[in-house]
């Protein structure tokens, strides 16, 4: 039963001399290498987060005390969080997803690149120019937009928010989101057209999967935003009365902002908890607990994603709220299903806690919270008083923040290897999750409290007698925890990029299940020499772990139900009338001898 | 063992704050203490989804930290555990029984927002609060009289609330909120009422509460309106029906007679709203 491989992967030489530094330059603007292009989207999407990073520490110094210290007027302060939003959410988390996507999703089903590589690349240089205009407002004499990330109508019309901020905002982002439909046209389509042989559907990583389920959600909410925008682009710039309050717009902007917006949510979720789906089996040397559930789950919340998005909106009055309730708390059946797949995937395991595994349980433990803040929120008898409150800006970041930040120093650190061909080092790892881990907490669980005794979100001042002080100087103080993390990582890319040695092995954590582990790190051109035989979902595993067949389970084992209640007490007759060598059955139940 | 005597120490310590009575705000879950005849009903279905929020998140994270430490690979540990992929009765398991807890909290939640957003009943006071950038205007709209407010001037230092718009209400009558805007949305908060409601411009909407107890409270923009948004501050009194009628007539007296009506907004009131939009009954 031992797993055969037929052709062994070859490594290839390192390339005997380095290129010059302008040769790496034109070699990436003009690359059209999956990897490449996931690389440049790592590195833009990087740097916006540390763009993003600095305005939230601008906005956590302001909080410090009442009154106005660091910004001049209370307008300034609201560019600040509005570009803080629109770049945590759309120009890096998004493009994040489409960073992991391009590095890793062609490797994980076996095909030499993307279905369109150039599509690919127009898609990337559309988010970076896109990404550009939008930011650059800071540098027009208006400022940048001041409105809100979902620039509320008519707030965000010309008549209340005028300059060139606002413009290079709404153009900007609709230059963005093409980039990102784009994007996701191409993973569909690689994932549908360009899998390996043998790769079949429900062999597929679970990464894989939540690529294809996230481009798909794209495909539904990014047109519609697109469509917003440039309705709001004309209305600014050519007089149109689209979201004119006259014609009922301001309920109008905010029904096709937030059917964006909801899915968007998940568009930047769901690739992060495929990522921690792929480390977990690895660290707990098991495979993937409920994979079909799972992959199941996901699609649950992606079909329940697209009828929720009234509930950013109970406090309008306006919407239907048992229906969005219902539906609202719906979702956290699926995403309860993940919770149990992942703690199951660890039950029974052999765990040990590299970098990457850490950070997979840092999510589990942050993003836990962050949903069950959402099942309160799911209420619109209590939505009404924490809404538009730091209640909700706390909320929104243990999910969000929780999701993709704590996920991405996952994946940065599972894959860094397939992606430079070196580890990370592992102490300045540890250093670095610990003190983003308390930074995060400190600076956001205090904001559930400040929400929740009434300070609303967005407000540049608030008065000594609130008593919001003592909790917004914790936050601040955990606020420049938080920031403070990020140097150990960069010391720790800039160190190992200088000093660790090449990974010489295809697999170097020991245990990966998906091809990307099957090949060397990085991969060649074209991404395999050979392609060992896809019989699961984990071939490289398989193909490392041939010993491993002895302890496969593919039946499940008998657990406290089953015995009480699910199969008839047979073992006498079983006893007397199996034929020794035929009896397979496990009789000393669960985990029995299989250790 | 000692995972268990950690877990009930912590309890312990749990029981020994929620118990201390020395901070009423703990038994209302941290929420301001509130003054209308709403609040309780918030308050406990606040309570009871707290528990069960977190009586799911100790069992979550409890097996979380279970596996960390029961199923660390130690030295000896060689080969690989067991590989087992799945388990269908406890996977159903833990699909069916969180859909029975989100019924229960949407069987309170149906009931409970049929019953804050009831505007059926014949209110007693009716007062027309229009946001504006960056204040309110309060319309009284019985007394035919009104108070047009101004964006606090925030200092940084104590003493700002003084200077601030007041909403007067009679304690203990059913009052109905109209809720309008002039320009942008706004966002009608008070905290201590546990309740907020958008003001959207061209539409209107309501609600009723009871205030119960006298006293001032605080009130805020909870929408971002622009610039100012965190300058739009107010405070309502809550005072006895002759206070609020000599309110009533001191305003009249500074010349504050009718309403300021909503025709001075940007936009017009939608068709369908004009109904709710009150008139001014003095002329």
């Amino acid at each position: 039963m031992s797993t055969v491989n037929l052709r062994p992967s070859v490594r290839l030489d390192p390339p005997a001399r380095r290129r010059s530094r302008g040769q790496t330059v034109v070699k990436w603007v003009t690359s059209t290498d999956h990897k490449v292009i996931g690389n440049l989207y790592f590195i833009t999407s990087f740097a916006f987060f540390m763009l993003g990073g600095l305005l939230a520490l601008l906005i956590r110094a302001e909080l410090f005390q009442p009154g106005l210290q660091v910004v001049d007027n209370p307008q300034q302060y609201n560019q600040l969080f509005t570009m803080h939003g629109t770049i945590m959410l759309l120009l890096f988390a998004t493009p994040l997803f489409a960073g992991f996507a391009n590095a890793l999703m062609p490797i994980q089903i076996g095909a030499p690149d993307v279905a369109f590589p150039r599509l690919n690349m127009f898609a990337y240089w559309l988010y970076l120019f896109g990404g550009l205009i939008a930011t650059a407002g800071f540098l027009t004499p208006g400022g940048a937009a001041s409105f809100g990330w979902f620039a509320y109508a008519p707030l965000s019309d010309v008549a209340y928010s005028p300059g060139l901020g606002g413009d290079l905002w709404v153009f900007g982002l609709a230059m963005g989101g093409f980039g990102t439909i784009l994007g996701a046209v191409n993973f569909i389509t690689t994932i549908i057209c360009l899998r390996a042989p043998g790769m079949t559907m429900f062999r597929m990583p679970l990464f894989t999967w939540t690529i294809l389920v996230t481009s798909i959600m794209i495909l539904m909410a990014f047109p519609v935003l697109a469509s917003a925008l440039l309705a709001l682009g004309a209305d600014r710039r050519l007089g149109a009365h689209v979201f004119d309050p006259n014609n009922s717009g301001a309920m109008l902007w905010q029904h096709l902002f937030w059917f964006f917006g909801h899915p968007e949510v998940y568009i930047i979720a769901l690739p992060f908890f495929g990522i921690i789906s792929e480390i977990l089996p690895v660290f707990s040397r098991k495979p993937l607990f409920g994979y079909k559930g799972m992959i199941f789950a996901t699609i649950a919340i992606a079909a329940l994603s697209v009828s929720v998005w009234a509930h950013h909106m109970y406090a309008t009055g306006q919407v239907l709220l048992p229906f969005f309730a219902v539906m609202t708390m719906l979702i956290a059946v699926p995403t309860g299903v993940k919770f149990f797949n992942w703690i199951g995937t660890m039950w029974g395991g052999s765990l040990t806690f590299e970098t990457p595994m850490l950070w997979a349980l840092g999510f589990l433990t942050t993003f836990l919270f962050g949903g069950l803040t959402g099942i309160i929120l799911s209420s619109p008898v209590l939505d009404f008083h924490v809404t538009d409150s730091y209640f909700v800006v706390a909320h929104f970041h243990y999910v969000v923040f929780g999701t993709v930040v704590f996920a991405m120093f996952a994946g940065f650190y599972f894959w860094w290897p397939k992606f430079t061909g070196r580890m990370l080092d592992e102490k300045l790892g540890k250093v670095h999750f610990w003190m983003l881990f308390f930074g995060f907490h400190i600076t956001f669980l205090i904001q559930h409290v400040l929400g929740v005794v009434g300070m609303p979100r967005r407000y540049a001042d608030y008065l000594p007698e609130d008593g919001f002080t003592w909790m917004n100087q914790v936050s601040s103080a955990g606020a420049l925890l938080l920031g403070a993390s990020t140097i150990p990582f960069l010391y720790n890319v800039w160190k190992t990029y200088r000093t660790a040695p090449l990974v010489e092995t295809d697999d170097p954590w020991g245990y990966g299940g998906s091809l990307e582990w099957a090949t060397s790190c990085p991969p060649p051109r074209h991404n395999f020499v050979s392609i060992p035989r896809i019989r699961s979902e984990r071939p490289a595993f398989d193909l490392h772990h041939p010993e491993a067949a002895q302890y496969d389970a593919p039946v499940a084992d008998q657990n406290v139900l089953d015995t009480l209640y699910g199969a008839p007490d047979l073992d006498d007759e079983r006893r007397g009338g199996v034929p020794p060598d035929g009896d397979t059955t496990d009789h000393d139940g669960p985990g029995g001898d299989a250790r | 063992m000692k995972q268990r005597g950690l877990t009930v120490t912590g309890l312990v310590l749990a029981c020994a704050v929620a118990l201390s009575g020395c901070s009423g705000s703990i038994s209302r879950g941290l929420l301001p203490h509130g003054v209308t005849d709403q609040t309780d009903r918030i308050t406990n279905l606040w309570n009871g989804s707290w528990i069960a929020a977190l009586g799911v998140g100790v069992l979550v994270w409890g097996l979380i930290f279970w596996c960390v430490v029961a199923y660390r690979r130690t030295k000896d540990d060689i080969g690989l555990p067991e590989q087992l992929r799945y388990n269908v009765p406890i996977e159903i398991l833990y699909t069916v029984v969180p859909l029975f807890m989100i019924a229960v909290l949407f069987f309170y939640t149906a009931r409970d927002e049929a019953a804050l957003l009831d505007t059926s009943k014949k209110p007693e006071v009716t007062i027309n609060v229009v946001g504006k950038q960056w204040s309110w205007d309060f319309n009284y709209v019985d007394a035919g009289t009104f108070e047009s407010g101004t964006p606090a001037q925030l200092t940084g230092k104590p003493g700002v609330n003084a200077t601030l718009p007041a909403l007067y209400l009679p304690v203990n009558k059913r009052v109905e909120f109209v809720l309008t805007a002039r320009d942008v949305i706004h966002s009608f908060w008070v905290p201590q009422f546990l309740m907020k409601m958008d003001m959207i411009p061209g539409q209107v909407n309501r609600f009723q509460i009871t205030p119960t107890e006298i006293g001032t409270f605080r009130g805020k923009c909870a929408e971002l309106c622009g610039a100012y948004h965190s300058q739009m501050l107010f405070q309502v009194k809550v005072v006895s029906q002759g206070d609020f009628d000599a309110r009533m007539a001191e305003l009249k007296a500074k010349g504050n007679v009718g309403l300021l009506d909503n025709s001075l907004s940007r936009a017009k009131i939608e068709q369908r709203d004009q109904q709710y939009v009150p008139k001014d009954r003095s002329n």
